[in-house]
C-alpha cells in the first residue's frame, strides 16, 4: 500500500506540472468571476463559494482518468493487480494518492484565494471545512466511476454525465452553511459504495 | 433451472403484437375523447390543465421504468439469468422517452400556469437528473465493446443511480426550503375532481398499454440481437 | 521437479468459446511455444494462467496446487503483455524508478538497460523510442521479480535479429535454471522450443 501511494506520488512529481496545473486551474476559474460579474464585493463573495465547488467538480472530472484508466491503458494496472494482496488496498491507496496530488493543492491556495475575494477568517474556515469533507466523497465517486469505466476508452464526457448527478448532493450541501455533518455523512456513504463498486470494477477488468 | 426465453415465447410476443397495438390505439382514442371533449375544463386553469392527462401518466411511468430497470439489474446480479439483463435494457429507452415526455409536457403546462417554462423545484430537478441517469445507462452500454462486461457495468450503474435518486430528491428538497420557500405551496399537488379521475385512469391505462407494446417489441429485438435463446431454438 | 498442468480448459469470452478443451503440461526447464492466428486465444490463455481471468471451466495446477486457490501463486510468475507498462511522457530512468515501487525491488537502471545495449537511452523520453526499444525495456520487467514462470505474449514482435537472439539466450538460461516459459507467436519464426501447441484447430 505504502509503495503504491509512493509510486503515484512520484508519478505526479515526475510530471511535476501536475501540482501547478490544478492550482492554476482554480485560480483561473475564479479570475473569470470579476470579468463576468463585475467587481462588486458582495456579489463576488456570494459567487466565490459556488465557483469553488464548480472548480472542484471540474478538476476531479478532468483528472479522474488518471486514477485507473491511464494505468489500465499502458499496462501498469496488470502489475498493480498482481503485486498487491487485495483489491481494497489498491483502491484505498488510489484514494489517498489522488487526493494528495489533485485536491491538496486547492486547500493550500484556498486561504490565499479568499484574500482576493475579501473573505474573513471564520467564513474561510467554514468553506474550507465543507470543501474538505466534500472533496473526499467526490474522490470516492470519481474512483469507482474510473474503475467501472475501464473498458470505455476516451469517453470523458460520458464519465462526466455519470458523475455530475452523483456530485449534486455534495454541491447542494457544500454551498450551504453549517452542513459539514451532512457532507461527512455523504462522504462516508459514498466510501461504502465506492470501495465495493471499485473492487467489482477491477475484478471485471481482468476479464476484458 | 431458471426461466429462459425460448422460441415459443418470442413467437407468442410476435403474435400478440398487432393486438397490443390495436388495444393501445383504442385506449388512446377513448382516453383522448374523455380528456379533451367529455371532461369539464378546470375551474382555475381552464383548458390548459388537460395536458395533465399525458403529463401525469408519463411521470409515473418514467419512475416505474427506472424501478423496473434497477430491480431487474439487481435480480440479474443475484440470479445471473440473462433474461433480466435484456428486460433492463429494453425498458431503459422507454423510460427515457417517458421522462422526456413528462419534462416537455410539464414545461408546456408550466408556461400558462406559473408563467414560466421551468421552475427549480425538487420534483422537476430530480426528473431532469433522472433523464441523465437513463442517458448514462444507455450510452455506457454502447461505449463498451465487450458486451458481456458492458451489461455488468451498466447494471451496476443502474443500481447506483437508484440509490442516488432519493438522495438527490432529499437534498434538492432541503435546498428548496433554503432558497425559495414560496414556490413549494404553488406546486403542491391539487386534489383531483371525480370528473377528471375517469379520463386520467383511461389515459394511464393507455400509456401502460403503450409501454407494454413498445417493451415487447424492444425485448424481442434484444433477444434476437443477443442470441440468448437455448441452442436448438432456431427462429 | 515442478509442473504446470492444464486439464480440460474451456474459456468463454462473451458467448464465444475461445479456448476449447485445452490440455497440456510443462515441466521445469521447458519452454512451450503457443501458436495461433489473431484472435485464437493466445493472450486469453496467458491471462488465464496469470489469474487475471478467473471465470473458466477446467483446472490449472502448478506444483499440484490449483492456481486459483494458491495464495503465493502471484509471486511465482511474471506476465509480459503486449502493453509496455511505460509512461510515454517520462524518461526511461523515471519509468524504471516507478517500476521499482510497483515491484518493491531496487535494481540499477544501467544493469537493466545494458542487457539489450540500450544504456545510452537512459535519459530519453519513452515517446522518442522506437517500438522495438520499448519492447526490450518492457521485457526487462522479468528482472524485477524472482519468478519461476514466465508468460511472454508476443515477445519477438518489433525485435530485430540481434535482440531476438539476446531474448532467446535469456529464455535458454532461464530454462537451465529450471524456469518454465510460455511464449506466444502468430508467425513462424523458425524458433525451436521443447514443446509446441497450436490453437488453430
Amino acid at each position: 500500500m505504502y509503495n503504491l501511494i509512493l509510486r503515484d506520488l512520484y508519478l505526479a512529481l515526475y510530471s511535476s506540472a501536475n501540482f501547478f496545473y490544478t492550482s492554476s486551474f482554480f485560480i483561473l476559474i475564479l479570475v473569470l468571476l470579476p470579468f463576468i460579474f463585475g467587481t462588486s464585493i458582495d456579489q463576488l463573495q456570494l459567487l466565490f463559494k459556488g465557483t469553488l465547488w464548480i472548480g472542484l467538480s471540474l478538476s476531479i472530472i478532468l483528472t479522474m482518468e488518471r486514477i485507473f484508466n491511464t494505468d489500465y491503458e499502458d499496462g501498469n494496472l496488470d502489475i498493480i493487480l498482481q503485486k498487491n494482496s487485495s483489491l481494497e488496498i489498491i483502491v484505498i491507496s488510489k484514494y489517498i494518492s489522488h487526493w494528495l496530488v489533485y485536491c491538496l493543492p486547492l486547500f493550500i491556495i484556498l486561504p490565499l484565494l479568499s484574500l482576493l475575494f475579501y473573505l474573513n477568517t471564520s467564513d474561510v474556515f467554514a468553506i474550507f471545512l465543507n470543501l474538505l469533507l466534500g472533496s473526499f466523497g467526490m474522490i470516492f465517486i470519481a474512483t469507482f466511476v474510473s474503475a467501472l469505466t475501464l473498458a470505455a476508452k476516451r469517453t470523458i464526457f460520458l464519465k462526466a454525465i455519470i458523475m455530475i448527478p452523483l456530485f449534486v448532493p455534495f454541491v447542494i450541501f457544500g454551498s450551504g452553511d453549517n452542513s459539514w455533518l451532512i457532507l461527512l455523512a455523504l462522504s462516508m456513504l459514498s466510501f461504502v459504495v465506492s470501495i465495493y463498486v471499485s473492487t467489482y470494477g477491477l475484478r471485471l477488468y481482468g476479464e476484458s | 433451472m431458471y426461466f429462459r426465453v425460448t422460441k415459443n415465447h418470442i413467437n407468442a410476443i410476435k403474435a400478440a403484437n398487432p393486438y397490443l397495438i390495436l388495444s393501445t390505439v383504442t385506449a388512446f382514442v377513448i382516453g383522448l375523447y374523455y380528456a379533451l371533449i367529455q371532461s369539464p375544463p378546470d375551474y382555475i386553469q381552464g383548458d390548459s390543465m388537460r395536458i395533465m392527462y399525458i403529463h401525469v401518466p408519463s411521470a409515473w411511468f418514467a419512475l416505474m421504468c427506472y424501478t423496473i430497470l434497477a430491480g431487474s439489474s439487481v435480480l440479474w446480479f443475484i440470479t445471473r439469468n440473462p433474461t433480466f439483463n435484456l428486460v433492463a435494457r429494453s425498458i431503459a429507452q422507454i423510460g427515457m422517452m417517458f421522462t422526456v415526455l413528462s419534462l416537455v409536457t410539464g414545461s408546456i403546462w408550466g408556461k400558462p400556469t406559473w408563467g414560466v417554462w421551468w421552475v427549480w423545484d425538487a420534483r422537476l430537478t430530480s426528473m431532469l437528473l433522472l433523464f441523465f441517469l437513463y442517458l448514462a445507462y444507455i450510452f455506457l452500454w454502447q461505449a463498451i465493446a465487450n458486451k458481456d462486461i458492458a451489461s455488468k457495468i451498466s447494471a451496476a450503474l443502474a443500481i447506483i443511480g437508484f440509490i442516488n435518486i432519493p438522495i438527490i430528491k432529499f437534498s434538492v428538497d432541503w435546498w428548496n426550503t433554503l432558497h425559495q420557500p414560496a414556490s413549494i405551496s404553488k406546486l403542491s399537488a391539487p386534489s383531483i375532481d371525480v370528473s377528471m379521475m375517469l379520463p386520467l385512469s383511461i389515459m394511464t391505462l393507455a400509456s401502460l398499454l403503450f409501454l407494454i407494446t413498445v417493451f415487447f417489441i424492444r425485448f424481442r429485438i434484444e433477444v434476437l440481437d443477443n442470441k440468448i435463446l437455448r441452442a436448438g431454438d432456431e427462429i | 521437479m515442478k509442473e504446470l498442468r492444464i486439464e480440460d480448459l474451456n474459456c468463454y469470452r462473451g458467448s464465444h468459446l475461445v479456448l476449447k478443451r485445452l490440455n497440456f503440461s510443462i515441466n521445469s526447464g521447458e519452454t512451450l511455444l503457443v501458436r495461433g492466428d489473431n484472435g485464437s486465444g493466445k493472450t486469453t490463455l496467458l491471462r488465464v494462467l496469470s489469474n487475471y481471468i478467473r471465470s473458466y471451466e477446467g483446472n490449472i495446477y502448478f506444483n499440484e496446487l490449483k492456481i486459483k486457490e494458491d495464495k503465493n501463486y502471484k509471486n511465482k510468475f511474471t506476465f509480459i503483455g503486449q502493453k509496455n507498462s511505460l509512461k510515454d511522457n517520462l524518461s526511461v530512468k523515471k519509468n524504471l524508478k516507478l517500476w521499482e515501487f510497483l515491484y518493491n525491488r531496487k535494481i540499477l537502471p544501467i544493469e537493466i538497460l545494458s542487457e539489450f545495449n540500450l544504456s545510452q537511452l537512459i535519459d530519453d523520453d519513452v515517446s522518442s523510442l522506437s517500438d522495438g526499444q520499448r519492447k526490450c525495456i518492457s521485457i526487462q520487467k522479468l528482472r524485477f521479480s524472482e519468478s519461476i514462470l514466465w508468460f511472454l505474449d508476443e515477445p519477438f514482435v518489433f525485435l530485430d535479429e540481434k535482440n531476438s537472439k539476446i531474448l532467446m539466450k535469456k529464455i535458454e538460461d532461464f530454462n537451465k535454471n529450471n524456469g518454465i516459459v510460455i511464449v506466444t507467436t502468430n508467425i513462424d519464426l523458425g524458433l525451436k522450443f521443447q514443446k509446441e501447441i497450436n490453437l488453430n484447430v
